[in-house]
C-alpha cells in the first residue's frame, strides 16, 4: 500500500503525477469557505479495482496517451492510494477512534453542502455531499475536471445525522444510506449508464473508477468538467446570503471562460445575463433531450440530480424507457418523484430561479421568485425546448443535420402538424391506467414510435405507397396494448392517414430539395431511421439485469476486460448514424449477452 | 432455382457476380438483405446499399431477423426479386433462420421463382450443412451458440467453402473433410462465386473442388 513502490520509479511516477493533484484541494475551498465540511481521510484497507475508464484517463492526463487498457501493479496502486480512502468523520472524533499516522492521507476532502428537498430545513443547512468527498480538480490539454467519489463514508451533511440528530459510525449497518458507503452495482450501473449516455450526446458526468470493498460495498469516482448542481447555488438564496451566492456564481463563471460556449462572456456585469441566458438554452436544451430520449431524470426546484451544464449526475433514480411510460413516478420512500412530462416545468423552474440568483446579486434585494416568470430568460428557455423538439422530431424520422435545418427554416407549420399527430401515438395509454410496478407507479404506454419510425420507411420503399391503418397499428403496438387499447376507431384511423401524408410530405419536400428522388431519399431516410430507431435501446430494467450479470463474472474479468465490455457495449448503443466503424467488431460473449437482455426488455422502463 | 453464391471480398472484386445478378433478375429489382446477425447491421448494409446503387438499384430494405420484426414487413420480404443473406457468424445466422422458421420460408421463395443470394456464412446456408464453417481451424466461426443440428436449406448438393486461400494449410483440412461427406465441396477464394440459373452452373472467378479427398481446379 502506499507510494513507496511509485517514488522507487522516477519515470513512471512522472507519467502518473497528474493523479497526485487529486488530493482534495480544489479551488472552491477558497471561494467559499462556508460552502464546505473538510474531513482528514484515512486508507480503506481491501480495495479492489472493478473498472477503470481508460479513455477518460487519457483525456484527463491522468495516464499517457499510450497507456495499454490494462491495468498494471503501478496503475493499481496509484488508484487505490487516490480513491480507496474514507473519511475520518465526526463519529470517530467523538469516539476518539485513532488510526496509524501513515495510514492517513495529507490533504482534507471536503463535503460540499448544497439544497436538498429530502432535508426538512429546506434551506440546504444541514445537507450536501452526505456520502461522498471531492478528489479534487485535474488539468490537461487546457480542460479541467472535478473528480468526487462516492461512499467514502458519512458526512454530517447526509439525511440520516439530520434526521436522528447523531452522527453515524461510516459503514453502520442500521442506516443503509446514511452509513456513507456506495454499492459495486451502484457503480457499474452508473459507469455503464454514463457512458452510453456520452456515447449519444447525453450530457452526463462519467464514472472514472469503480472501487470494490467487502461485502459488495464500493467507492465510485466520477469525473466531470464541473460538479457544480444549482443546488450549490439555490442553498446561499434560500439562505439570503447574498455575498457568498455572488461569490459562487462569479466562480463559476471564471471557470467556464475557457469554453468555446462561454467565449463570448462580457467581463464585467453584462457576465450575468450572459450566464442566465446560456444557462436557460442548456436547460431547455436538456428538458428537451430527457423528453425526447424518455430519459427518467428527477428534476425538482432543489436543483439537485442535475450540473449547472445540464449533465445528469447520480444515476440512482435515472431511467431510460423503451417506451414514452411519460406517467411513470419513482417512489422515494415518503414521496412520489416528478413524471418525465413535469420535468420540463421543473426544469423551467430552475432558470426562473436563477433569474432571481442573478437579480439578486445584481440589485442587493431578493424578489419573491414569482416575480421572475415573464423574465426573458424563460422566453429563451421555451424557444430552445420547442426547437430541441421538433430537431429531434425530424432527426428520428431519418434527416440530416443539414436537412433538419432547412425544414425548421422553411417548413415549421408541417413540423407541427407532425408533432401533433406523432405525440398522438406517443402518449397513447393503456385502458388498465395506473398500476405499482417495482420502484413506483406507472400508466404503460401502447405504443413504440421507434418501431414505427424504422419499418415506414422500409414499407414505403417496397410499395411505394402508403400503408393501411391495421398494418399501421400492428406495427406500433407495444407489448403492453391490449387488443382493446389496439381499437382503430374513426380518429384514430383519421390520425394514422394524418401522421403518414405528413411523413410523406416531409420525404417529398427533402427530396425535392436535395434534388434526388423519392426513392433514394427515402432508402437515405431508411438507413439513418434504422440506426437512429434501433430495436434494441437500452432501458432502466435492462441495465439491472445486465449489471448483475456482470458483477456475477466480475472475477473471471480483469479490469481491462471488463473496461472493454462496457466500451464495446456503449458502442453498440450509439445511436448516431455517421459513427464511425467500431474497431473491433468481434465483441465477446458477455457484450452479446447483453444484447439479448436489452431486447427483450426494449419496452420496459 | 436461381442462386448466387459469394464467397466474400470486397464489393468491387464482386462486379461480375453482380452483374450476372442484375442480368437473372431484370432491372430495378426489389432486394431484401438479411444480415446475419442485428448488432452492427447498419454499416454492412449502407455498404450493400452503395454496392448495388452503382446499378442504379435502390429499392432495397434491410431485414433483421434476430430481433423483433413485423409480420407485415415479412409479407414484403416474400414480394422481393433478390433476397440477401449476409456474411457473419453461421452458427447464429443458423439458429435465428431456423427459430423464426425462415428456412423453410426461403425455400419456398426460392421455388416460387425468387433470387436467393448469400455471401460467405449466407452462402453456406444455401447448401445443405455448415460444416464448412467449423474450419480451418485458424479460420473458423466460433460455435458460441453450441448449435448441435448442422443441417441448413440443402438447395444444393453441394457444399461451399468461402475465403479460400490456395495453400497447404487451407487443403489440409478441406482435404480431410472433403472425406467425410458424399457431397463435392466448391471452395471459392474472395471476389470468386457460383451462379445457378436452374440447370446451369457458372463459376465466376477461380474455383476449386475438394471431393473424396482430392482436390479439382474448376476455374
Amino acid at each position: 500500500m502506499g507510494d513507496s513502490t511509485i517514488k522507487n520509479i522516477p519515470n513512471l511516477e512522472s507519467k502518473l503525477k497528474k493523479f497526485n493533484s487529486l488530493d482534495g484541494s480544489h479551488p472552491f475551498k477558497k471561494v467559499l469557505p462556508e460552502g464546505f465540511v473538510d474531513y482528514q481521510a484515512r486508507i480503506r484497507p481491501g480495495a479492489k479495482v472493478r473498472f477503470f475508464n481508460f479513455d477518460l484517463a487519457k483525456e484527463m492526463g491522468l495516464i499517457p496517451k499510450d497507456h495499454d487498457n490494462k491495468l498494471d501493479k503501478e496503475l493499481t496502486e496509484k488508484l487505490k492510494n487516490t480513491f480507496g480512502i474514507i473519511i475520518i468523520n465526526e463519529f470517530d472524533i467523538e469516539n476518539n477512534n485513532e488510526y496509524p499516522k501513515k495510514e492517513i492521507k495529507d490533504g482534507k476532502y471536503m463535503a460540499t453542502r448544497y439544497l436538498q428537498l429530502q432535508h426538512k430545513d429546506k434551506k440546504g443547512k444541514s445537507s450536501g455531499d452526505g456520502r461522498s468527498i471531492w478528489n479534487g480538480r485535474v488539468r490537461h490539454n487546457n480542460q479541467q475536471w472535478d473528480v468526487s467519489s462516492c461512499g467514502t463514508g458519512a458526512t454530517r451533511l447526509s439525511p440520516a445525522t439530520t434526521k436522528f440528530n447523531k452522527f453515524f459510525e461510516n459503514g453502520d449497518p442500521t442506516i443503509s444510506y446514511g452509513c456513507g458507503y456506495a454499492e459495486i452495482d451502484e457503480g457499474i450501473a452508473q459507469a455503464l449508464f454514463s457512458e452510453v449516455f456520452y456515447q449519444n450526446q447525453v450530457r452526463t458526468e462519467r464514472t472514472l473508477a469503480v472501487l470494490e470493498f467487502e461485502k459488495g460495498y464500493a467507492i465510485n469516482v466520477r469525473a466531470h468538467q464541473s460538479l457544480l448542481r444549482p443546488s450549490h447555488f439555490f442553498m446561499y438564496l434560500k439562505q439570503n446570503e447574498v455575498e457568498p451566492l455572488k461569490d459562487l456564481l462569479d466562480y463559476y463563471i471564471e471557470s467556464q471562460r475557457g469554453l468555446k460556449s462561454f467565449e463570448h462572456c462580457p467581463k464585467g456585469d453584462g457576465k450575468y445575463k450572459f450566464f442566465l441566458h446560456h444557462f436557460a438554452r442548456v436547460f431547455g436544451g436538456i428538458s428537451a433531450t430527457f423528453e425526447n430520449e424518455y430519459i427518467f431524470c428527477w428534476l425538482d426546484w432543489d436543483g439537485d440530480n442535475i450540473l449547472m451544464d445540464g449533465s445528469i449526475i447520480d444515476y440512482g433514480s435515472i431511467r431510460q424507457f423503451g417506451l414514452f411510460h411519460s406517467e411513470y413516478r419513482y417512489d422515494d420512500v415518503d414521496r412520489f418523484s416528478t413524471s418525465i412530462l413535469e420535468q420540463r416545468e421543473k426544469a423551467r423552474y430552475i432558470v426562473q430561479t436563477f433569474a432571481q440568483v442573478v437579480d439578486y446579486i445584481q440589485s442587493g434585494e431578493k424578489k419573491n421568485v414569482h416575480a421572475f416568470k415573464r423574465d426573458e430568460c424563460l422566453k429563451i428557455f421555451d424557444q430552445e425546448f420547442e426547437n430541441q423538439k421538433n430537431k429531434s422530431l425530424l432527426f428520428k424520422i431519418g434527416f440530416s443535420e443539414k436537412e433538419v435545418t432547412s425544414l425548421l427554416k422553411n417548413e415549421l407549420k408541417i413540423i407541427l402538424q407532425y408533432r401533433k399527430v406523432f405525440s398522438y401515438f406517443e402518449r397513447a395509454k393503456s385502458k388498465k391506467g395506473i398500476i405499482k410496478v417495482a420502484d413506483g407507479i406507472s400508466w404503460d404506454a401502447i405504443f413504440c414510435m421507434r418501431d414505427i419510425l424504422r419499418t415506414l420507411p422500409k414499407l414505403m420503399i417496397t410499395r411505394k405507397s402508403k400503408i393501411e391503418d391495421d398494418e399501421f397499428i400492428s406495427i406500433l403496438k407495444s407489448n403492453y396494448a391490449t387488443e382493446e387499447d389496439c381499437e382503430i376507431n374513426p380518429y384514430r384511423s383519421k390520425m394514422i392517414r394524418s401522421f403518414q401524408d405528413l411523413y410523406w410530405k416531409l420525404i417529398e419536400l427533402v427530396a425535392k430539395n436535395n434534388r434526388t428522388s423519392f426513392e433514394k431519399q427515402i432508402l437515405d431516410v431508411s438507413m439513418r431511421a434504422s440506426v437512429i430507431n434501433k430495436t434494441a435501446r437500452v432501458t432502466g430494467d435492462s441495465v439491472s439485469l445486465i449489471v448483475e450479470q456482470l458483477l456475477k463474472e466480475r472475477d473471471k474479468l480483469s479490469v481491462g476486460e471488463i473496461y472493454d465490455v462496457i466500451k464495446d457495449f456503449a458502442q453498440i448503443q450509439n445511436f448516431n448514424p455517421l459513427q464511425t466503424p467500431v474497431e473491433n467488431r468481434e465483441v465477446s460473449g458477455l457484450v452479446k449477452k447483453f444484447f439479448e437482455i436489452v431486447k427483450e426488455h426494449r419496452e420496459g422502463l | 432455382m436461381r442462386l448466387v453464391f459469394y464467397s466474400g471480398g470486397h464489393d468491387y472484386e464482386n462486379n461480375v457476380l453482380d452483374e450476372l445478378l442484375i442480368g437473372l433478375s431484370g432491372k430495378n429489382p426489389q432486394i431484401t438483405y438479411i444480415p446475419s446477425c442485428s448488432y452492427l447491421c447498419d454499416q454492412d448494409f449502407r455498404e450493400f446499399v452503395d454496392q448495388y446503387g452503382k446499378f442504379n438499384i435502390h429499392n432495397i430494405i434491410n431485414f433483421p431477423i434476430d430481433s423483433d420484426y413485423t409480420e407485415v414487413l415479412k409479407e414484403e420480404v416474400f414480394k422481393s426479386d433478390i433476397i440477401h443473406l449476409s456474411g457473419g457468424n453461421t452458427f447464429y445466422f443458423l439458429k435465428h433462420l431456423r427459430k423464426t422458421g425462415m428456412l423453410s420460408d426461403l425455400k419456398r421463395f426460392v421455388r416460387n421463382g425468387g433470387i436467393l443470394t448469400g455471401l460467405s456464412a449466407g452462402a453456406i446456408i444455401m447448401t445443405q450443412s455448415i460444416e464448412t464453417a467449423s474450419f480451418p481451424s485458424f479460420d473458423r466461426d466460433d460455435n458460441t451458440e453450441n448449435l448441435k443440428n448442422l443441417k441448413s436449406m440443402g438447395l444444393v448438393n453441394f457444399e461451399f467453402f468461402p475465403h479460400y486461400k490456395n495453400s497447404k494449410r487451407y487443403d489440409k483440412e478441406i482435404t480431410i473433410y472433403s472425406k467425410k461427406t458424399d457431397k463435392p465441396v466448391y471452395a471459392c477464394p474472395d471476389g470468386s462465386g457460383i451462379v445457378i440459373d436452374h440447370d446451369k452452373i457458372h463459376f465466376v472467378g477461380k474455383a476449386y473442388c475438394f471431393h473424396q479427398g482430392k482436390k479439382f481446379i474448376l476455374k
